[in-house]
Parts: C-alpha cells; sequence; structure tokens
C-alpha cells in the first residue's frame, strides 16, 4: 500500500497469484471489460510467449470520487509455471491482497497445491505468513469437464479460513465477485492497521459498492459477498451484521 | 536513454509515484515529433514536464515575435504572457484557454498517464481566422513599431478555429499517451528482466554457500576420519605386538613343552594376530596416504626383479589354489624412479587380489612393457601441440582369467572399504582397503591405474608409472 497524503490517493497492490494456465490474465482481461472505461487503464501485458505470461500482466483500476480519499488498485499477475520462481517472488512483494486462482479440473489439484506452497514459500521469503495476507482462492474453469464438484469444493471451502469462489473467467463468470470479496477483505486488513475509514472519513462499504457497480455489478454488496461458497467471509465483515 | 529511471524501484515504477514525462519519452525523438506537428498544422506547440522543464519547442518561427522581440516593451509583454501561459491553472478536462489582449490565443492541456497529470502541452499562439485585423492592444504596444508591419505579421499568424485547436490537442495526447504506455512497458520489461537475473542470481548464491558448507563440513569429517583412523591403528598395534609375541614364544617353547593340540591352537592365534596386524599396517598405511604424511622412499628400481620376487612371494598361494602364475618382461627394460618396497606392496596386492578370483586351473599373468604416455592431459586443452611431451614409462599388466568386474564397477574398487560383492556371504575376503592403498601408492609414482577386460574372461589391472621423475611442474 502506498499513501500519498499531498494527493490524497491510496494505491493498493493486488496479485493474482495460482499455477500456470489457471486463467490469472483472463481474469484481469475480464476485470478490463467489464470495468466501465473511466475507471479502469490499459491492461498492461508484460512480455508474453506463446500467450503466457513471462513477467506480468498490470491492470490499473481508480475510483475518484468517493469521498476525500482516492483510491487507486493496481492488479497483477504472476507467471504461472515453475520457471519463473524469482519473478513470481518480486511481483508478490508489497501486496496487500492475493486471489489464488485455481484450476478446477480434478487432474490439475497436484499444481494448484504446488502453486499454493510456492505462494507460501514466496511470503515466507519476504517476512509474511499467508495468515496475515488478506487471501480468497477461485476455482476457474467451472465449465470444464472432469472439474471437481460443487459439493467437494463447498465442503473442502467450509472447513477453511480463506472465502472460495466459483467462477469461468472466459465468461467473466464469478470475476467481479472474486475481486469485490478481495477487495474487501484487504480494505479490512488496511482500515485495522492503518485506521484508514477514520482518518479519511472513508466509507469503506460505500465504496465497494462503487467499485461493484463500475466493474458491472449493481447488486448491493451484502448479495455479493455472499457469492463465495466458504471460508471465513463472516468474521471479517462486521459491516454486513 | 533512461539513466534516471533505471535506479527506481519496481513499486516505484508500478505503483504509480515515479514514472515521469522524461523517463518514458526519448527527449530527441519528442522533439522532433513536436516539429513534425508544427509543419503539419502550422500550429507552434511546445510540451513541458510536470515540473515546468521544456522538453519540445516549435515556435521559435513567428515573425511577429521576432519583430516584437526587438522593442522592450514587446520582450517584456511576450515574457509576461510566456509566464502566464506556462502556468495557468487547468480544468477538470485537464485543458485551458489563454486569449492575449494582443490578439492571439493560446490553448494548453495536460499530458496525463494513468490518471495522473505528468506534463502539459501549449498550443499556439494561433490567432482565428475571424480575425483579420490587428487588434489595437497590438499596435499600441510600442510607438517604436511600424503598424504597417506589425498588421503584416499579425496577416502572417498561424490561424486556426479554437475547435480545431482543441481537437489537435486531443489527439496528441492521445498519440502521447500510447508512447507513454509503451515506453512504461519498455521500462518496466527491462527493469523486470534485471531484477528477475539478480534475483535468480541471488538464489544460486544462496545454494552455493550453503553447498560450500555442506562440503566443508563433510571435508572437516573426512580429515577427522583419518586422524582418528590413524590413532586406532596405531594404539591398535601396540597390544597386538604382544599378542603376536608371547604366541610365539609360546609356539616355540619358550614357557615349556605344549602338546600338539595346544601348539596348533596357539598357532593360530599367532596366525590371526599376524592377519589382524597387515589389515592395521594397511589401515594406518591409508591414513597416512590420505594425509599425505607418507613419505616413499625412491630409487633405482629394477622392474624384472621387483616382480620376480612378488611372484615368488605369492607361488604357494597360487598352488594352494591350483592357478598359473605367469611372469612376463620385456626384455632391455630400463630402471625406474620408485619406492621399491611400496612398489613390491602394490604388485603383491594386485596379484594376490588376482589369485583371489581366479577359479582353479585359471591363469595369472604379470607383465611388463616399455610404453610412452603423454605429459600433457588433452583435457588441459591450450597449447598442447606445444606442453605435451611424449615420456618413456613402463605398463604393468595384472591379468587374470577370474569372475571379472563389471564396467560400472571399476571406477569405486579404488575406494576404502568398497566392496563389488558387498554380501555379507561373499566368497572371497579381504577389508577392501587393499586397492585404495594400490591407487593411492601409484598416484605417489605419478602413475596411473586403471581396468580392462581379459579375453575371453577375466580382469587385467594396467599400471603405468614414468620412467623417469616428472620434470614438467
Amino acid at each position: 500500500m502506498q499513501l500519498d497524503f499531498v494527493n490524497r490517493e491510496l494505491t493498493i497492490k493486488l496479485v493474482y497469484y495460482g499455477p500456470a494456465l489457471s486463467g490469472k490474465t483472463t481474469n484481469l482481461q475480464a476485470l478490463h471489460k467489464a470495468a466501465e472505461p473511466g475507471a479502469s487503464g490499459r491492461l498492461m501485458t508484460l512480455e508474453t510467449k506463446d500467450d503466457r505470461t513471462l513477467f506480468f500482466d498490470l491492470l490499473p483500476l481508480t475510483f475518484r470520487n468517493q469521498g476525500s480519499l482516492a483510491v487507486r488498485l493496481k492488479v497483477f499477475t504472476v507467471p504461472g509455471q515453475v520457471i519463473h520462481a524469482s519473478t513470481r517472488r518480486l511481483v508478490v512483494q508489497g501486496a496487500d491482497g492475493i486471489a489464488f486462482i485455481a484450476d478446477s479440473r480434478a487432474a490439475e489439484t497436484q499444481h494448484n497445491t504446488e502453486s499454493f506452497m510456492d505462494l507460501r514459500e514466496n511470503l515466507k521469503q519476504h517476512g509474511l505468513t499467508l495468515r496475515q495476507m488478506p487471501l480468497i482462492i477461485q476455482f476457474n474453469k467451472r465449465d470444464m469437464p472432469d472439474v471437481r464438484s460443487d459439493a467437494e469444493i463447498a465442503e473442502l471451502a467450509s472447513k477453511g479460513r480463506e472465502p472460495v469462489y466459483l467462477a469461468v473467467a472466459t465468461r467473466g463468470l464469478g470475476v467481479v465477485e472474486s475481486m469485490i470479496g478481495l477487495l474487501h477483505l484487504t480494505w479490512s486488513a488496511l482500515d485495522a492497521e492503518h485506521d484508514l475509514n477514520k482518518k479519511f472519513g472513508f466509507d469503506s462499504k460505500a465504496f465497494l459498492a462503487q467499485v461493484a457497480q463500475k466493474l458491472g455489478n449493481p447488486k448491493p454488496i451484502p448479495e455479493i459477498l455472499q457469492a463465495c461458497v466458504g471460508g471465513a467471509l463472516d468474521v471479517l465483515r462486521p459491516e454486513a451484521g | 536513454m533512461i539513466p534516471p529511471a533505471a535506479a527506481k524501484t519496481f513499486d516505484e515504477l508500478t505503483l504509480g509515484h515515479g514514472v515521469s514525462l522524461e523517463d518514458l519519452i526519448d527527449r530527441d525523438a519528442l522533439g522532433e515529433m513536436v516539429k513534425s506537428f508544427f509543419d503539419l498544422f502550422g500550429v507552434p506547440l511546445r510540451i513541458f514536464s510536470e515540473e515546468g522543464k521544456l522538453l519540445g519547442d516549435a515556435a521559435d518561427q513567428i515573425p511577429l515575435y521576432t519583430f516584437l522581440n526587438s522593442v522592450k516593451a514587446g520582450r517584456a509583454a511576450m515574457a509576461e504572457v510566456a509566464s502566464k501561459v506556462k502556468n495557468i491553472t487547468l480544468g477538470e478536462d485537464g485543458m485551458a484557454s489563454y486569449p492575449c489582449v494582443t490578439g492571439e490565443h493560446y490553448r494548453v492541456a495536460a499530458i496525463q498517464y494513468d490518471g495522473k497529470r505528468i506534463g502539459r502541452m501549449i498550443l499556439g499562439p494561433f490567432v482565428t481566422p475571424a480575425q483579420v485585423e490587428a487588434p489595437p492592444a497590438l499596435l499600441a504596444l510600442d510607438p517604436d513599431l511600424d503598424p504597417a508591419r506589425l498588421r503584416e505579421f499579425f496577416q502572417a499568424m498561424p490561424r486556426a478555429e479554437d475547435d480545431s485547436v482543441v481537437k489537435l490537442a486531443r489527439h496528441l495526447g492521445r498519440t502521447l499517451d500510447l508512447l507513454l504506455f509503451s515506453g512504461h512497458r519498455a521500462l518496466l520489461t527491462s527493469n523486470m528482466h534485471l531484477a528477475s537475473v539478480r534475483e535468480s542470481f541471488r538464489e544460486l548464491e544462496d545454494k552455493n554457500d550453503k553447498l560450500q558448507t555442506a562440503f566443508d563440513r563433510l571435508k572437516e569429517l573426512d580429515r577427522l576420519k583419518s586422524n582418528f583412523l590413524a590413532t586406532v591403528s596405531h594404539e591398535l598395534r601396540t597390544p597386538l605386538t604382544s599378542i603376536i609375541g608371547y604366541s610365539e614364544m609360546l609356539v616355540e617353547g619358550l614357557a615349556g613343552d605344549l602338546t600338539g593340540e595346544q601348539r596348533e591352537f596357539v598357532q593360530t592365534i599367532r596366525d590371526k594376530g599376524e592377519q589382524l596386524l597387515q589389515l592395521i599396517k594397511g589401515l594406518l598405511d591409508l591414513s597416512k596416504l590420505e594425509s599425505g604424511t607418507m613419505s616413499l622412499r625412491k630409487t633405482q628400481t629394477d622392474i624384472l626383479g621387483t616382480l620376480r620376487d612378488v611372484a615368488q612371494t605369492m607361488t604357494p598361494t597360487a598352488r594352494k589354489k591350483e592357478v598359473e602364475l605367469v611372469v612376463e618382461v620385456e626384455n632391455g627394460l630400463p630402471l625406474i624412479w620408485a619406492d621399491t618396497e611400496r612398489l613390491r606392496q602394490v604388485f603383491l596386492n594386485l596379484t594376490e587380489n588376482a589369485i583371489k578370483f581366479t577359479p582353479p586351473q585359471g591363469r595369472v599373468t604379470l607383465s611388463a612393457r616399455m610404453t610412452a604416455i603423454e605429459a600433457a592431459r588433452p583435457e588441459d586443452a591450450g597449447g598442447v601441440v606445444i606442453l605435451s611431451a611424449r615420456r618413456t614409462a613402463i605398463e604393468f599388466r595384472v591379468s587374470d582369467t577370474g569372475i571379472g568386474i563389471p564396467e560400472d564397477e571399476r571406477g569405486r574398487v579404488f575406494d576404502a572399504f568398497y566392496q563389488v560383492d558387498s554380501s555379507s556371504t561373499r566368497e572371497a575376503g579381504g577389508t577392501g582397503l587393499g586397492l585404495s592403498i594400490v591407487r593411492r601408492l601409484i598416484d605417489g609414482h605419478d602413475g596411473s591405474v586403471r581396468i580392462t577386460d581379459n579375453t575371453p574372461k577375466g580382469t587385467v589391472f594396467v599400471v603405468t608409472i614414468p620412467v623417469k621423475r616428472a620434470t614438467i611442474g
């Protein structure tokens, strides 16, 4: 997080992590497509080879007319392939929140696990633990054959801490919900640490509603947050009652 | 092209506080674009960074301004306008217009990137097509200025509708945005390249350090092992010498006569004691060789004599196993520079091994012939032609017709304690020290040892020892 007191501007870094070809870039493309032109900048893709990210993608989202504080979201992806470990470590540095994009196909379970361990290891290298990091998990590619069943994921999700979302990023399904869930967690964590709501007279509920609106989802925030199939979004949701 | 940005961190570059116009766009190329813009549309253009630094300028060709510059009042008026235009406050849409009392217009527009203003462009001065006549304020600027000429120059001013200039500014803004985006991406890419390489390097260094630590520790452990071996062997030898000595005295009847059975038992104690002593000596030799404390007493050594001596010593063993033992030495071999006793030990060991692994009716041959070796090994690379000198050497071969050594085991049989057949039920005895000592002794003679197949079956140990002491450092 970077706070620019002079311009009353807050920059939040969100990172989309996950195994190779799980749909991280597709998530960003879907967000970019869903966003109102004023809210989203260009989606920057750094170095690709055969449609695969080598360094990272970067989507800037800006929400200006909220209260007295402008919030800029910088959404990054990491390269998923195993060999780009050092790049992932560089990109994940300084992240305020992480969306872990898992591939729903049963055959990819092992890759999901390895990537998650890799995330944990990379956070450790920066002196962070998963527990400290606002994190949501998205099971993408729900429309593919041979995916793990909704019931299986829901059952596992109910045991875990992280909110879990189901998505089909290629069709934009579940993408905004995942983002709102991540932003909700991230904001709660940043507010708890820096007391932002009070210091800047910031209404985080209205802010989330504005973000959802500008990302093309006009539903009320509690309803959007309900989209998650498990995890502990509730305990971090004091405003929702 | 962008040295200041190179020092910026990844966060500064991506989180949007470190990007400036100068970082992203080449100044010379920007200047060329500004000139080309002026050539095409006829509207002067200047581009400033957010800090007010002029980065591109195509406004110095206006004849009216050159003329105004010639008088003091004109200069002052122009300086005032320039300052006002440059620092004008822009509206919400990032634009502002400045109409001079002397008739010209300026259009100022923010250069934005990623929602931030990082510079401004100034289009103008220009006059609208409707302004045919020079305004009175211009004509009244200074009595020294000729009104006719002022009118003439005013006529020559760039002409454009303000609407069109706004469109030009927007178009230029979009063009610049594209350039800035591409520049930013290129800058990030090169930064990521560097950072990734650095990160990978750091990771490798880390691993190297860990490996080095582990290696140092292993070396230390190896040294401790050698020390331990040396100490233990030495300490074991002392009481063992007494055991052997007293059993010998018993056998010789110094403590009275023994019955046949008693003699046999004591004899066994003595024999086994001897065997144990040989083993301990071997261990001691090895640890001395490993620690480099064994000194070789090299003299001119006669090859035939040494091999015959070995054969003589081993003949009883060979006979017992019904193995034929043959010595074949080429005529006229020179003396070699070697430790005779240690060389004898080498061939005793190899011959004993050969007999051990050769079945009855087999044959063990000890042979020696003259050969030549390359003093400089090919893998020494450069200057082989110059450096390599062929040196005379003696090639010894100890061949047997035994069970043979599998190819993948050949490199390891020289390791201490290594046994090809390590099962506890193996037929052949031995500690696995012999060949390890052999190799180290041969190393001490600047020689080499290798293993090849004997046809149709069996093994050949080929030992090569140079005739003269190595003179090439």
